[in-house]
């Protein structure tokens, strides 16, 4: 657990170097102007919290007053959390009793690498207090004990053995409680945890409600308490720390070549293979970009792998920033299953549909995976309906076997066009046509092929109205008081195959019947070749 | 003197050099293709080939000869066709559609729709498919004229698509012709369709008028043959001669792109 009290404050400063010492941030809570932070020169001066700025400015005359600006703090926070994945792949921001600064990471497993929890703590300490951060830190067995011991002891590991000692020491406010809590419990002369922790159960629950001895279990671990890391965890990844920031995108792909290949080895180690790759780029100035590319099959081909990433990071040549460098990369896998190694027969021809696959892999992570499509057919016979595009990597038609194949246009318009008809007699064939501002004769016709809408849908879904506009931020959607009921006839089609003098040849089809009032609309749905 | 190995870098440099001089120029290189009796012939896979047509009203016809040329390139080994097309013509030109592919004889599963946002990915997406030993043609789709497509891109693209093996199919509309450095250039109309059979009034068995505008095509060819009249089944062209252009009306036997459902009486109009 890493505690910074001041950290808006500070990480402000860092930002903008020309903002004075006794600094404050201030925001309407309750309609007053009311602090929000405070840096350590402010609150040694005995500035809190919550004060009236109005007082704060008559205490300390020389103060420093800017505007809290929440979105920015919060991103920048949640920016920094993410750095710190580079000591611990588990990083959880914890809002819940502020804002800001509190940071949970999981080192379960992790210490080692930095020689130890000691070593450690001392590394994560140093270094941020070397930035201008003011912070304190704990190690405990449970998430509740680094808390109270981070905010109300000095920095320092806390053993198993030693928990309770070191808990029972610390005052009641190091439990996390509500503000009411914690009062009712001082009327009671419960100075210390543990003067609470040998009292009755029973009564404390129904005095301060069930969180307050849901917190000192999770204190002492009675009960789990589980963090929501902000990175997705990576099962299998490898990493490349240096000693000077790199800036360049080339110098990036090639140490992404080289961490594939490194985790290639790993993976073929436990015949395994991954879906999903992650890069994370560790800036020095305490960002992460992430960058994550799919694979339409298991691989652990390092070529492949660093194929998709070129692409990935041709789209986004705008927006990458790296700042003042990378010193740290790491590569992982994730969505990862068995694979086993095969050999690929010179007469096979199960090479292909991995060429294939790759192939598609390769479109995707540079033009999106909306732009790489395959057809989909559905049983249906309403013919935007029938076949769907979707991503080639999901595209199956396994089970198609044995429908009948209508006659169809070898192009469909995704919405079908109004066209102007003119037809001998109303219910004949169509001799006339306007599309596109163009007169067309129609020479031959075949049709009518009738399409009745699908009862089992609502009859609104096919009406052919132009898209409406869609309503501002915050102001509502518009609302149908009464869908209509079915009505066959509004939503039978006529399809006609209709050629004109030259040989082109068009599907148009007419929605609904002919009635006295009015004549039905046509549309131009296709082109047949 | 140099040192031992300069002199076998000097000597790999040359051969490389020989080769890039060896390797036959776009335009000229040879196309061959076996034609009997004046029929349309079965063109070879590696070819950069442009096929126009006048107008965008076209489109359905020019992608049914793109997509006719590409089936015959389908084998075992090459079992795919990328279509593609910039995500703002689908509603200019029309997307390609499954069960119309089917009708018309193609898989579906084989096409793969890449919808670029720009030209410039356009051409990246068809010159990285094209590298794939598992495609058998690439169909671009281009309705509008773009800065990006010229000599230089064609023949990036051509010298691709003769390396690998693949054909890429540019589909082009309008009039203008620029130079470009595409093997084949194809003219593309539509022709009035055939009686169908108990049905004068429905159109028939398509017709594409198709004119060889640029290319030495065929080596022995009957007089220098550019025109086809083509019909289309499911088994490939066929060719009809060009100048009997309403002779084939007359006469009732002409091929059925597909089987028909049984005709149910003489003038009866077909439900199909």
């Amino acid at each position: 657990m890493l505690f910074l009290p001041h950290w808006p404050t500070d990480y402000l400063k860092r930002r903008d170097g020309g903002l004075k010492a006794p600094l404050v941030l201030y925001e309407v809570i309750k309609g007053g102007l009311r602090l929000a932070a405070v840096d350590a020169e402010a609150a040694g001066r005995g500035l809190s919290v919550g004060q009236n700025l109005a007082d704060a400015r008559a205490m300390v005359p020389e103060l420093t007053v800017r505007e809290m600006d929440r979105p920015l703090l919060e991103a920048a926070f949640a920016d920094f959390a993410d750095w710190h994945s580079n000591a611990s792949p588990l990083v959880a921001a914890m809002n819940d009793v502020s804002g800001f600064g509190d940071l949970v990471l999981d080192i379960t497993g992790v210490a080692h690498l930095f020689g130890g929890e000691r070593p450690m703590l001392r590394l994560l300490l140093t270094r941020l207090r070397d930035l201008g951060y003011t912070v304190a830190g704990a190690i405990a067995p449970t998430i509740g004990a680094a808390w109270g011991v981070s905010h109300f002891a000095r920095s320092q590991v806390v053993e198993m053995a030693e928990l309770e000692t070191v808990l029972d020491a610390l005052p009641v406010h190091a439990l996390r409680l509500a503000p009411a809590q914690i009062a009712g419990l001082s009327q009671m002369g419960l100075k210390t945890i543990g003067q609470l922790r040998p009292r009755e159960r029973k009564p404390l629950q129904a005095r301060f409600g069930a969180s307050l001895l849901a917190r000192l279990d999770q204190a002492y671990g009675m009960i789990e308490e589980r963090m929501t890391p902000r990175l997705p965890p990576a099962e299998l990844y490898a990493e490349r720390r240096f000693a000077d920031p790199i800036g360049l995108m080339d110098d990036v792909l090639m140490t992404c070549h080289d961490l594939a290949i490194q985790l290639a080895i790993r993976l073929e180690a436990e015949g395994q293979g991954g879906q999903a790759f992650h890069l994370f780029l560790y800036r020095v100035d305490h960002k992460v970009m992430a960058l994550s590319v799919n694979s339409a099959r298991l691989t652990r081909d390092p070529e492949h792998i660093t194929k998709l990433f070129a692409n990935r990071s041709e789209r986004l040549e705008g927006d990458y920033d790296a700042g003042f460098g990378i010193d740290m990369i790491r590569l992982a896998a994730s969505s990862v299953s068995e694979l086993d190694a095969v050999q690929l027969g010179a007469f096979s021809h199960q090479g292909v549909a991995e060429d294939l696959d790759q192939l598609n892999d390769r479109m995707s992570s540079r033009l999106g995976t909306m732009a790489v499509l395959k057809t989909q057919l559905v049983a249906s016979h309403i013919p935007e309906r029938a076949a769907r595009l979707v991503p080639a990597l999901v595209a199956n038609n396994a089970d198609r076997a044995g429908w009948p194949i209508p006659v169809r246009p070898l192009r469909l318009l995704p919405v079908p066009e109004l066209v102007a008809i003119n037809a001998e007699v109303p219910e004949g064939l169509p001799a006339s046509m306007i599309w596109r501002r163009e007169s067309y004769k129609i020479e031959k016709a075949s049709g009518p092929e009738r399409l009745g809408a699908e009862w089992w849908r609502s009859g609104q879904r096919l009406q052919l109205v132009p898209p409406e506009e869609k309503p501002e931020k915050g102001e509502k959607p518009p609302h149908i008081p009464n869908l209509a009921l079915f009505d066959p006839a509004a939503g039978t089609r006529d399809y006609y195959v209709v050629e004109d003098e030259s040989g082109r040849r068009f599907w148009i089809f007419r929605q609904g019947f002919y009635t006295a009032e009015n004549p039905p609309p046509w549309y131009l749905h296709g082109f047949f070749p | 003197m140099p040192a031992p190995d300069q002199q076998q870098r000097l000597a790999a440099l040359r051969e490389t050099i020989a080769d890039i001089e060896r390797k036959p120029a776009l335009a000229e290189a040879q196309v061959t293709a076996e034609q009997q009796d004046g029929a349309f012939p079965a063109l070879a896979g590696g070819m950069l080939q442009e096929m126009f047509t006048d107008e965008r009203r076209n489109a359905g016809a020019l992608l049914g000869f793109a997509l006719a040329q590409a089936k015959g390139l389908l084998t075992l080994q090459r079992r795919a066709v990328i279509y593609l097309q910039l995500g703002d013509e689908a509603q200019k030109l029309g997307l390609p559609y499954g069960p119309g592919l089917l009708s018309f004889g193609f898989d579906p599963d084989a096409l793969v729709l890449v919808r670029a946002a720009n030209m410039a990915e356009l051409l990246w997406a068809a010159e990285e498919a094209i590298a794939c030993r598992a495609v058998a043609a690439v169909v671009a789709d281009i309705g509008s004229h773009s800065k990006l497509l010229d000599f230089t891109a064609s023949r990036r693209l051509s010298l691709r698509s003769a390396a690998t093996g693949g054909s890429i199919f540019l589909l082009r509309y309008g009039q203008g012709r620029a130079a470009s450095a595409a093997h084949l250039r194809w003219r593309l109309s539509p022709a009035q369709s055939t009686r169908r059979r108990h049905d004068a009034r429905a159109p028939g068995p398509l017709r594409w008028r198709v004119e060889l505008e640029k290319g030495g095509l065929i080596k022995n060819a009957i007089k220098n043959q550019t025109e086809f009249l083509l019909g289309w089944t499911e088994d490939g062209f066929a060719t009809f001669a060009a100048q009997r252009r309403h002779a084939d009306r007359r006469s009732g036997s002409t091929p059925l792109p597909r089987a028909v459902p049984a005709a149910l009486a003489d003038g009866l109009p077909q439900t199909a």
